[in-house]
């Protein structure tokens, strides 16, 4: 009977713990709200195309191989994912080439809510100009999800739309558009990324991905 | 039997509270910055990237059995116009050699975006431990990667990678001196920084150097970014 008492209040205590770390206030504290959709849509695209690691709850906690035919060896390059994507045509604008390169932040903790990436973006509009962009994308609610998926017993991920990963970086450091070309020289802007939960069997297929941005041009002069 | 499953209770939830601290966390390999600070301030770092060991193929791509100079780990986008955009990815290394991070470089035509025969390229070098750079410039030729139909299939061919582009100009400066007359008024510039580059601007250039040729036309070379930062305003 002793012993049952003892693992009930270890188990229960663990529970505890676990349910306050996964829903831990400080993860929505940081988040960004999403852009309005008819001032920066969002534009979906896939990023099955990457070299580098994994970007899933396990691979951010340190756990799991990722898959070495695409891994970059290099021992500075294991928290490294990268990947030429097109940015698809629509709502004024031509499609993009784009490369996305995502790194883990150094910054990340358990116990803040932090398992973040940090994200640079270089974009490329044809005849038209270029935007760098960088981001900070927090995956903790991504955390919650498979939590709440593992504890409901479901495969499925309970978010249908996308989830808003951008969050305020903690180091401080400004995200956002950090330069621009072409017909797009002197704009600022920011930026917001969204994941979107992979086809058919979630935890197997490569999610979908979103971002949109907004420009600002820059101020008229006169002399 | 209450006090018992208290301690009990509390040493569970401590375990929690010790593995959130405790966790391992993955961090990055950071190597010793090789930066000189030159007589009159601000501060100098060059960037080496061989090719072809440097490029990083996408998932999938061979280099065995495709033609010699056809080059890996690029793509290309070409509107109706004509107007080119082309994106590489590369490994980054420091002035000793050690791969530090990984660089991309996409370069456009036309347009907005540089005068004809020429094209404008921006760089965007991450180094995991400490941040990342953009810079962006106006090249002195048109850097841009084509796409060819070969009897391999569709190939990429990078200017630098083909043997014919080394006519007498190795080492090649691709930064252009002066800007074009389309597009940003601006050449070789360093941007912004995140991280441990927050903060920084100044300008760089982009030298090729060619290494070796060989009679089937592959060659192999490095590119030499330096950059010159300080703090901006």
């Amino acid at each position: 009977m002793r012993t049952l008492v003892g693992l009930l209040g270890f188990a229960l205590g663990m529970l505890l713990g676990c349910l306050l770390l996964v829903f831990n206030p400080l993860a929505s504290a940081r988040g960004l709200r999403p852009l309005p959709g008819d001032v920066a849509p969002v534009k979906a695209y896939r990023w099955e195309g990457y070299r580098g690691m994994e970007i899933s709850v396990a691979s951010l906690l340190g756990l799991g191989r990722g898959d070495r035919g695409v891994a970059l060896m290099d021992p500075a390059l294991r928290g490294v994912r990268m990947g030429i994507i097109v940015l698809p045509a629509g709502e004024g604008a031509s499609a993009a080439l784009a490369v996305k390169v995502s790194t883990i932040a150094d910054e990340n903790s358990l116990w803040r809510a932090q398992v973040a990436t940090n994200d640079y973006w270089n974009i490329f509009w044809p005849g038209e100009g270029s935007v760098f962009a960088s981001g900070y994308s927090n995956f903790w609610g991504v955390l919650r999800d498979d939590f709440l998926a593992a504890a409901l017993g479901s495969d499925e991920a309970p978010e249908v739309t996308g989830r808003l990963v951008s969050a305020l970086a903690p180091s401080g450091t400004s995200t956002g558009v950090a330069g621009a070309s072409g017909r797009y020289a002197g704009f600022t802007g920011e930026i917001r990324e969204l994941r979107y939960p992979g086809e058919g069997d979630a935890k197997k297929s490569e999610p979908g991905w979103g971002i949109a941005i907004k420009v600002n041009p820059p101020p008229v002069t006169t002399r | 039997m209450k006090r018992l499953f208290s301690i009990t209770f509390v040493t569970g939830f401590l375990v929690v509270a010790l593995a959130t601290t405790l966790w391992p966390l993955p961090r990055h390999q950071r190597f010793r910055s090789l930066i000189a600070v030159p007589a009159d301030g601000g501060r100098q770092e060059e960037f080496i990237i061989h090719w072809p060991e440097d490029r990083i193929a996408r998932p999938g791509e061979e280099s065995a059995g495709l033609p010699a100079e056809a080059v890996v780990g690029a793509a290309v986008l070409e509107d109706s116009a004509g107007r080119r955009v082309s994106a590489e990815l590369f490994r980054l290394r420091d002035s000793a050699d050690n791969v530090i991070g990984v660089a991309t470089r996409v370069a456009g035509t036309g347009g907005a975006i540089a005068d004809p025969g020429r094209s404008s390229s921006n760089w965007l070098l991450v180094i995991p431990s400490r941040g990342a750079l953009f810079l962006r410039q106006t090249d002195v030729v048109d850097t841009t990667v084509r796409e060819q139909s070969t009897a391999s299939g569709i190939v990429a061919l990078a200017p630098g990678a083909t043997a014919g582009f080394w006519t007498d100009r190795s080492p090649f400066r691709v930064t252009a001196y002066s800007p074009g007359m389309n597009g940003s008024a601006t050449t070789g510039r360093v941007l912004r920084g995140t991280n441990e580059f927050a903060g920084l601007e100044g300008t760089f250039s982009e030298v090729w150097t060619l290494e070796e040729a060989s009679a089937a036309g592959a060659t192999r070379g490095s590119i030499l970014l330096s950059t010159q930062t300080a703090a901006g305003s």
